[in-house]
């Protein structure tokens, strides 16, 4: 068990480096502001880590938009801010560039793509909203019901102020199940834009059945999508190619995210 | 028991809704839909396939109700899409915050999809959502 602790602090201490640049359109100063450099943990969104972005490149857009929300995009896709930085880059960055190229912008907020996010409260309320699905799925939403507000603030200032004992100290209680049966349901989703129209798929699967361990195989054979048909792929989760005889109790209590899903991004190798 | 999401206005509308009638929510809403994930456009007009989940609307903590309440809704829909019809029939002002909640606990994303939900929370063959116009789940 010592060991697998060791796992957390490492997943949790992923970071990727990103290079932000201000959209060119909307550089209105004689000359282009540098590149913004900044390492960022992986686990984390957007909005929580992007206040310094904000203030170095606001100066070099007209003043009319120096209100706007900022967005970012990446091969022009605009990035969900409630989806885990890592989520983002597993899913849309596929031949591993690093430092990771980042768009920044004030203009022309993709309302139909993306939520608002006008402070980092919503992040907040998105966060206790996954921890409850998560744990509706995993127990019924009864340690979360059961939870004190001092938990829940501990979970949301631990991801926020990137402090891993403070979150823990609260998650570990999410992570609680009884020895032989493991949860109820593991909490994942299943990110294959290559075969489906929709953003991610989701659907129930318990972590023993019949007595039997079910592995990362036994989840995808239940997406009902032919998973073979693209050619080999990967099941990717914080850059790591998972093995598809990883037991899920154990992958859904090691390498969720602070938000206690799986995402789960599958990969084909570029043709 | 745990997915029987809201507590008082289900036992006298079981019978009232056994006599109603499901209908068809359009696909399509006059004003934007707030958050329609990256896919392709989520009803291909030409064919008329997209399986149909049934969504029962429920208003909780004083929200206001709605003549209809079950609702059958193209499974790829999202609850960004569920909102904005919502408001609409309740011609809810933009500034007007409308909140969603499922199993009484969690509200769901706006660009989780109705598919995803029913999977996961459906019973007895529909999705039950609650929608009030103030927190009411923390």
């Amino acid at each position: 068990m010592a060991e697998d602790r060791e796992i957390l602090r490492e997943i949790w201490e992923g970071r990727l480096p990103i290079c932000f640049t201000l959209a060119t359109e909307e550089v209105s100063t004689p000359i282009a502001p540098d590149p913004f450099y900044l390492m960022v943990p992986r686990l984390t969104y957007f909005p929580l880590v992007t206040d310094k972005v904000r203030r170095h490149f606001v100066r070099c857009v007209v003043p009319e938009k120096h209100d706007n929300e900022m967005w970012l995009e990446f091969e022009r896709h605009p990035l969900k801010w409630h989806y885990p930085i890592g989520l983002l880059y597993d899913l849309f960055v596929t031949n591993s560039e690093l430092p990771w190229q980042i768009t920044v912008h004030f203009d022309k907020y993709p309302d139909n793509k993306l939520l608002k996010c006008p402070s980092k409260d919503v992040v907040e309320s998105h966060l206790m909203h996954s921890l409850k699905e998560a744990d509706a799925l995993k127990h019924k939403n009864h340690i979360m019901a059961l939870m004190q507000e001092r938990d829940h603030k501990q979970l949301w200032l631990g991801l926020l102020h990137d402090r891993f004992d403070q979150f823990w100290s609260a998650n570990r209680k999410l992570m609680e199940h009884s020895a032989e049966d493991g949860f109820r349901y593991i909490p994942f989703r299943l990110y294959v834009p290559q075969l489906t129209s929709k953003p991610f798929v989701q659907y129930l699967v318990k972590p023993v059945e019949n007595e039997k361990k079910l592995v990362v195989e036994d989840l995808l054979q239940r997406a009902n999508l032919n998973f073979e048909s693209k050619g080999p792929f990967q099941v990717v989760i914080h850059g790591i190619d998972i093995p598809l005889e990883t037991p899920l109790q154990w992958i859904s209590e090691h390498l969720s995210y602070p938000d206690n899903f799986l995402h789960l991004c599958i990969r084909y190798s570029p043709t | 028991m745990d997915n029987n999401p809201v507590n008082e206005p289900l036992p006298d509308t079981a019978s009232v809704e056994d006599n109603e009638q499901n209908l068809e929510m359009p696909s399509h809403t006059d004003e934007s839909l707030p958050a329609i994930p990256n896919s392709a456009p989520a009803t291909p007009k030409a064919e008329n396939k997209t399986p149909k989940i049934t969504v029962v609307l429920c208003p909780v903590g004083g929200a206001p109700i709605m003549r209809q309440r079950k609702w059958e809704v193209d499974s790829t829909q999202t609850i960004g899409f569920i909102a904005s019809f919502i408001r609409k029939k309740l011609t809810l002002q933009k500034s007007d915050s409308l909140f969603f909640y499922v199993n009484q606990s969690f509200a769901p994303s706006l660009d989780q999809t109705v598919q995803n939900l029913f999977d996961c929370f459906g019973s007895d063959g529909k999705l039950i959502l609650a929608y009030c116009r103030l927190p009411a789940w923390g």
